[in-house]
């Protein structure tokens, strides 16, 4: 099992970093590639939201990951420094055609098999996202 | 994110390589703004080396279609890996986008489309 407790300042290349520091610990957990892609994508998501709306591209704010990766699931819970977040989620409309933004929630609902999100104890969102691995062989036979 | 970008007859062509989000998502906008600035309003997107997309570069590809068909422009991709196509079908912007198997099939598509 690999578990990491990690810190990030609110910027892109924070996103780059964890995307690649993830993709290592898949790596080294044998995830498969498919499962691994998703959930690189869905911590791309939900990451990215937090530093846009989250935290406003405020370098000041930081984002908060843990992230565990066992035989069974994967699971990453981030958590931004902003206010009215699980409002703003509550509250969101479906994105048009041709709208610019608003599809990396659908996205990671689609793919993951648990999504939650909550307010933490500082008024900050915490998603917390959860994918088994009980099929993970025949997502790559697919 | 590496961009390549060449004249394929009236049509500009991108070769994509690497991971099309919202940093290199806004250089790609950049880049393809200097091709709209020559008049050049027929673009296809070569996606075959895209090794990773998430929403923010989707939105990037809205944008550019956005400006295309403001400008009575075109624009086409091709060459999805099919992860990249099942995220264009969970988003529905497969019915959105003109979206080709082969580079070869995009291009010729111009053509039938001045002849017609």
């Amino acid at each position: 099992m690999i578990r990491r407790d990690l810190t990030y300042p609110s910027s892109n290349e924070s996103e780059q970093k964890l995307f690649e520091l993830t993709e290592e610990c898949l790596r080294d957990e044998g995830v498969d590639t498919v499962l691994a892609r998703r959930f690189l994508l869905a911590i791309s998501e939900i990451f990215t939201n937090a530093l846009v709306h989250g935290n406003n591209s405020d370098p000041k704010k930081e984002i908060r990951v843990i992230l565990e990766i066992k035989k069974t699931s994967l699971r990453a819970d981030i958590i931004d420094q902003g206010r009215g977040g699980l409002k703003r989620i509550n509250n969101r409309q479906p994105s048009n055609s041709l709208s610019e933004g608003g599809r990396g929630v659908d996205v990671v609902t689609y793919y993951a098999d648990t999504v939650v999100f909550a307010e933490d104890d500082k008024g900050g969102l915490r998603v917390s996202i959860h994918f088994d691995r009980e099929n993970e062989k025949q997502l790559s036979s697919s | 994110m590496e961009i390549t970008a060449r004249d394929a007859g009236d049509v500009t062509v991108l070769e994509l390589k690497g991971r099309l989000d919202m940093a290199s998502g806004s250089s790609l906008k950049e880049q393809i703004k200097v091709h709209f600035e020559q008049e050049k309003n027929s673009i296809h997107l070569n996606l075959g080396e895209v090794e990773f997309i998430n929403s923010s570069g989707l939105g990037a590809l809205v944008s550019i279609m956005k400006e295309v068909r403001l400008r009575k422009g075109r624009l086409t991709l091709s060459n999805l890996a099919s992860y990249v196509q099942e995220i264009f079908e969970i988003t529905q912007l497969s019915h959105i986008f003109e979206i080709f198997k082969t580079e070869e099939e995009a291009l010729n598509s111009y053509q039938t489309v001045q002849a017609g």
